[in-house]
């Protein structure tokens, strides 16, 4: 008796951890502005980046990097849009530090909806990101601003 | 049969166990082997064997797999007191980012500690033994300069929900649930030092969130335990093994991609505390002419235990995925007789 009260409680505790386990926010893809982040992201973020300028290097940066890096290279190249992806996310990238652009390409999970990318391989490109910012000698402090802006699109990219 | 017999002794077997989880990771490597974590993000092995700081296990899973895998590490610590040395060594596997196990040995020789202690018990059991009859000798479990305690610890812990990293844009935290069983070896000695069990087990909550903005990350982690100086003295007191939530706090600032400096706290027991080393009859008045007025003069003050409160200050080097190097100034204050236990603690972690 003891034994199966014992397992009714661990099956009930473990299906409690499972529900507790699944995302606590529903995916949300707030590509429409300044990213909100706690604490928030210094209005001084996108002068420290470079401005425009600073951010399209880094881009071509990050660019270089995920085309030299072999676990996601193929990905991109068979998609074949990578210069529409550079310029779109040099948008993409100034708008989510607060700079006054309009990024004018389609949602985060639209973009990525059908490759079934993994954690594994969104995490290869912020570690090309990284290096992008160590290219760019944009500082780690800095870096860290549009890596905490870029990080929430990951629930909308992931769908593996 | 042969072969295992020469291996022979335990740190042989604990070898040989490694040598075999190996080979299944290297087998199993083309489908499950994953390390996909960001450099830094998988933590070290703290003294327990969980994967945290390094006297805090924090909410992220040890080893630098992804949902997507298992990843694993071997640590080996090593903390250098003005009166002891601790040793500790094991391996921790990470599976799909979500759950871990754990399994750590310690082992603390005691340096000069007890050798006074040691001392005078064979001196008391000599007078004893010429005195009255030889029944009446104590066993302490404390040999003079060849004190050594043991324990091993098995560790599980779960991810429950949050995403330390990737929830920027939210103050939901990672929190995961874990606990360590643990069996210290030194069941003589924790009864002269007034321990009530030898093997208990402990049971944690953590909560932890970096806070990129700030290249900062912080962990609170409550951990419901008994355990004096984290089990090395044992659990409880004269008083009974009475479990309670203790606090442990850390934060770590990324000085970049590959080097974390931080500073951590950690509630202790007071089970112990003033709780005199209890040598068999030695508080009592064994009516000895010879014994009794040193004992007196020792069980005084010389024989009191003490324990504080733990902090720590660590610099962290991530070289690759594959090596991490803590070194932190450890505060642990009183342990049992020796006050100003402050000293240095260098940690290696191996991933793979
Ligand atoms: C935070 C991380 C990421 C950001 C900010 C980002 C941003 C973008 C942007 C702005 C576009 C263009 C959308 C459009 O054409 O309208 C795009 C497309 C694309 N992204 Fe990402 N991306 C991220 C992560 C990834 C990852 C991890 C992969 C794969 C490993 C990936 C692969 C692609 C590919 C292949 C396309 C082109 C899709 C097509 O055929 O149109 N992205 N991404």
């Amino acid at each position: 008796m003891k034994a199966i009260r014992l397992s009714l409680t661990l099956a009930a505790a473990t299906t409690l951890m499972l529900a507790a386990a699944q995302p606590a926010v529903a995916a949300q893809d707030p590509t429409g502005g300044k990213q909100t982040t706690y604490p928030g992201i210094p209005s001084s973020s996108l002068e420290k980046f470079g401005g425009e300028a600073g951010v399209a290097v880094w881009v071509d940066d990050l660019f270089y990097y995920i085309l030299a890096d072999n676990r996601i290279n193929q990905i991109f190249l068979t998609h074949g849009k990578v210069k529409r992806q550079i310029a779109l996310n040099k948008e993409l990238e100034q708008m989510v530090l607060g700079g006054p652009v309009t990024y004018e390409g389609a949602s985060m999970s639209a973009a990525h909806s059908d490759m079934g990318i993994t954690l594994t391989q969104f995490n290869a490109v912020v570690e090309d990101a990284y290096l992008a910012c160590d290219l760019a000698r944009t500082p780690y402090t800095v870096c860290n601003q549009l890596i905490a802006a870029l990080a929430p699109f990951e629930r909308s990219i992931v769908t593996r | 049969m042969n072969r295992r017999n020469k291996i022979g002794a335990g740190v042989g077997r604990q070898l040989a166990v490694l040598a075999a989880l190996l080979a299944v990771s290297g087998t199993a490597s083309a489908g499950l082997y994953n390390d996909g974590k960001v450099l830094a993000t998988g933590g070290v092995s703290m003294t327990d064997g969980a994967g945290g700081g390094g006297i805090t296990p924090w909410a992220t899973i040890t080893g630098y797999e992804t949902r997507d895998g298992i990843n694993a590490d071997l640590h080996y610590t090593y903390v250098h007191l003005p009166n002891y040395d601790l040793n500790s060594g094991g391996i921790a596997i990470g599976f799909f980012d979500r759950v871990e196990l754990s399994y750590t040995n310690d082992s603390l020789p005691t340096g000069n500690t007890y050798d006074t202690v040691g001392l005078l018990t064979t001196t008391v059991n000599n007078l004893l033994t010429v005195g009255s009859t030889p029944a009446n000798t104590l066993n302490t479990g404390i040999e003079p300069f060849n004190t050594t305690v043991r324990m091993n610890v098995f560790g599980a812990k779960i991810r429950l929900f949050g995403e330390a990293i990737y929830d920027s844009d939210n103050l939901i935290p990672q929190v995961a649930i874990g606990g360590f069983y643990k069996i210290n070896n030194n069941k003589l000695l924790l009864k002269t030092l007034g321990a009530d069990k030898s093997k208990d087990f402990e049971a944690y909550v953590s909560v932890t969130k970096i806070f990129f903005p700030l290249s900062t990350l912080i962990n609170l982690t409550g951990r419901y335990t008994s355990a004096n100086q984290t089990g090395l003295v044992g659990f409880g007191g004269p008083d009974g093994n009475h479990r309670s939530f203790r606090f442990e706090g850390s934060i770590a600032y990324l000085l970049n991609k590959g080097t974390a400096i931080g500073a951590e706290y950690q509630m202790h027991s007071d089970k112990l505390h003033n709780v005199n080393l209890n040598i068999l009859g030695l508080t009592a008045n064994t009516g000895n002419a010879l014994l009794d007025p040193i004992l007196n003069t020792v069980t005084g003050s010389t024989l009191r235990q003490r324990e504080s409160d733990w902090r720590d200050a660590f610099i962290a080097f991530f070289p690759s995925k594959n090596l991490s190097i803590t070194m932190a100034y450890a505060m642990l204050g009183n342990i049992v007789l020796s006050p100003h236990q402050d000293g240095y603690y260098i940690s290696l972690q191996a991933s793979f």
